[in-house]
């Protein structure tokens, strides 16, 4: 049992990770209908963000985090002002092409100043445990798990409670209805895209705490995320929440259980279980389980 | 960096075009290649023009691998710029080192090997199996010699390939003797390794020490590269009460499965293969974890230490050509691979012939390569006869030293490792 529970919390801290991943896509899907590939890039950016201002600018590791997110935010609006706009009225594809080159473009820079070395983040959580009977906590999951939990409550509260957030939801819902309201589509465009840059930050950050673990190859997880953001409903927060954490806690289970179950399936079943999971959810319900469906006339 | 690149892409299309013009020549020379004779001095060919001798590096200079390739890659410029500062092979003609990214792609490296291959005489380093493996057809066909950086043991019976260092699998049976012969006997003995071709050639030499060592194995798991989460792994490790555990990683993921080892309070004898380190764990967290639970496989000996005469030599090549450079394991391995092409290529002009053909001849033709205890000394000659180093140093974690390694026995050669059997693939 303690084994099972032991799974089962690695798994949600995991799936806590692919849940800030899937809800910056997310995001941005909602406000804009683009998915954006630069998203794993964003994601490392902010964690090398917190590290230079930890490691060379020595600010304590709260507020490098801070600091990270902040600059993160400003850079994810920064890019939907300078480029995304422009690309206002475009085929979609046009625009998802842009993304996949910003991706190459944030590579590129991060490796440019930062190198190739794998690097230790320097956060305070090292390899410090909590015990809670026989399940063993790591610090770093349980703040990773809290920080997940605490972001997705702020964005009920903002989405539910603030003229913005409403704004926001309004124009998902139909940009020509919000715009005929007064609302400035141009401003929730931005506002996702620094919401989305913040989000990506903390989820680097979250990836890159441990063992020399922070890499430039660590935007590659946002592929893995995306099976989260699938199953989920491309557009819903709750859905990506809930898509991380079904992901996260599956596919550690498979690991743990390959030896007795899955043993049938060859070694690291785990890898390809996400998959499977989201097309059997998919075959269930095409829109995911969150996701809005939609309605075309052929 | 960008720059220069554009430069070596616009100097190879250019030498691919005077290659283009120069063909019929270079195929009567052809003709007459049979007139090279020893002691004269070679003839201009693809990648020699009478002074200068070019040789390819095919690695990944971006993207995730190039935290290894760029060290490598160094490696084989420092050596080539200590050889060249001492008037370069025999005495005269300068060594230029070209550089293609591969991006860690068999399909790119295919192609960039395709753009350099009528501009160079040879490729002094082709980075990863994959790689390896996609431009393998090739060399043959062009009668090419080729430096993998890999230490996979195929490559040891194959002609056009000049491997150097012991095989992978050389390092899990050493390791693994070495352990059982120091306090491991009777003891519960496992395996953790990465699902492709590196983490097989490890596997296989697991499998090799448990027959000739007489002990069963009691777990064997498997993880994919960039997995984020290695609980279930290392839970069912601990379940089966795993003493000792071989493993077989790159260092993007031994963070990871030593961090979690730690947080389950899982601390068996860790041995691993020398690419799973980086010094960075040295200054991570987890050194005290690692300093007493961890040991690698590798050759030679630690970084500085002067008593050994490569080691003395390649720091100060370092020191003297580039000395940003740290301590790294790859930037070793590029500098031997720099020493094997150098030997070859003296061989080749030995024999007055630069061609790729004269080349391939030298490679066979060469007897023994020491390494002056850098790497163990490799016999080269046809592949089928060829016999690499079977000595491995195992070192422990020792943050003291550079590269966080410090030596805990040097030149270490088991009975079982000699009796192992190297196969073409």
């Amino acid at each position: 049992m303690s084994e099972f529970l032991q799974l089962c919390f690695n798994g949600t801290a995991l799936g806590a990770r692919y849940a800030l991943v899937a809800l910056g896509f997310v995001i941005i899907y909602r406000a804009t209908g683009v998915i954006n590939f630069a998203q794993g890039g964003l994601l490392a950016l902010g964690a090398y963000l917190a590290y230079a201002l930890n490691d060379t600018a020595a600010l304590p590791f709260a507020l490098a985090v801070i600091g990270a997110v902040i600059a993160s935010g400003l850079i994810g609006a920064a890019t939907e002002r300078v480029v995304l706009r422009r690309m206002v009225g475009q085929p979609v594809f046009a625009v998802v092409m842009v993304t996949i080159g910003m991706l190459f473009i944030l590579e590129q820079t991060i490796t440019s100043i930062w190198g190739f070395e794998a690097l230790n983040l320097g956060d305070p959580w090292g390899v410090q445990i909590v015990r809670a009977g026989d399940v063993v906590l790591a610090q770093r999951d349980l703040w990773t798990v809290g920080i997940a939990g605490a972001v997705l409550a702020a964005f009920f509260a903002f989405f539910r409670f603030s003229k913005l957030g409403v704004a926001m939801r309004a124009t998902a819902f139909d940009q020509e209805a919000a715009l005929a309201q007064g609302i400035s589509a141009r401003r929730v465009f931005a506002v996702s895209w620094g919401i989305s840059g913040a989000l990506a930050c903390l989820a680097g950050v979250t990836l890159a705490a441990g063992p020399a673990a922070l890499s430039p190859g660590i935007g590659a997880v946002a592929l893995i995320a995306f099976p989260a953001m699938i199953v989920g409903g491309l557009d819903s927060p709750v859905g990506a929440v809930l898509g991380g954490l079904i992901i996260g806690i599956t596919q550690a289970l498979t690991t743990g259980y390959q030896e007795d179950l899955f043993g049938w399936a060859g070694a690291n079943f785990a890898a390809v279980m996400p998959y499977v999971v989201m097309v059997l959810i998919l075959l269930v319900r095409p829109y995911g389980l969150f996701g809005t469906r939609e309605v075309r006339r052929i | 960096m960008r720059s220069s690149r554009m430069w070596a892409a616009a100097a190879a299309a250019a030498m691919l075009g005077v290659a283009g013009c120069g063909g019929a020549d270079s195929e009567e020379g052809g003709s007459g290649g049979s007139a090279a004779k020893e002691g004269e001095a070679p003839k201009t060919v693809p990648g020699f023009d009478g002074n200068k001798i070019r040789v390819g590096a095919l690695s990944p200079l971006s993207g995730p691998v190039a935290v290894i390739g760029k060290p490598l890659t160094n490696g084989n410029q420092v050596f080539f710029d200590a050889l060249n500062k001492q008037g370069g092979i025999a005495g005269k003609y300068k060594v230029k080192l070209v550089q293609e990214d591969t991006q860690y792609k068999p399909d790119v490296a295919v192609q960039r090997y395709n753009r350099l291959k009528n501009d160079v005489v040879a490729f002094t380093q082709i980075l990863g199996t994959p790689s390896v493996l996609a431009v393998l057809p090739q060399l043959k066909r062009d009668k090419i010699v080729g430096a993998p950086a890999s230490l996979d043991a195929f490559w040891v019976r194959e002609p056009n390939l000049l491997p150097v260092g012991g095989p992978y699998q050389g390092q899990a049976i050493n390791g693994l003797d070495y352990y059982v012969k120091n306090g491991g006997e009777g003891k519960r003995i496992c395996s953790l390794s990465q699902d492709d071709a590196y983490g097989e050639a490890g596997k296989e030499g697991v499998d090799f020490a448990a027959e000739k060592l007489e002990f069963k194995l009691a777990s064997a798991q498997k993880f994919k590269q960039a997995d984020k989460d290695v609980t279930g792994q290392i839970q069912a490790l601990a379940k089966a009460k795993c003493d000792a555990v071989f493993l077989t990683s790159l260092p993007s993921d031994s963070g990871t499965i030593w961090g979690t080892a730690a947080k389950l309070g899982f601390a068996p004898r860790w041995i691993a293969q020398s690419p799973a380190w980086i010094d960075e764990l040295g200054a991570s967290p987890l050194k005290e974890y690692l300093a007493k639970t961890v040991w690698i496989v590798a050759e030679g000996t630690e970084w500085g230490d002067d008593s050994v005469a490569g080691m003395k030599q390649m720091v100060a090549d370092v020191e003297q050509f580039d000395p940003k450079q740290d301590p790294d394991y790859y930037f070793s391995f590029g500098y031997v691979q720099g020493k094997a092409m150098a030997a070859v290529l003296e061989k080749a002009v030995e024999l007055g012939d630069l061609s790729h053909e004269g080349v391939l001849k030298a490679s066979e033709e060469l007897g023994e390569v020491a390494f002056d205890g850098l790497f163990g000394d490799y016999t080269y000659g046809a592949a089928d006869e060829r016999k690499p180093p079977t000595q491995s140093t195992i070192f422990k974690v020792d943050t003291a030293k550079p590269y966080a390694l410090g030596t805990l026995e040097k030149d270490y050669e088991s009975d079982a490792v000699k009796e192992f059997e190297y196969k073409a693939r």
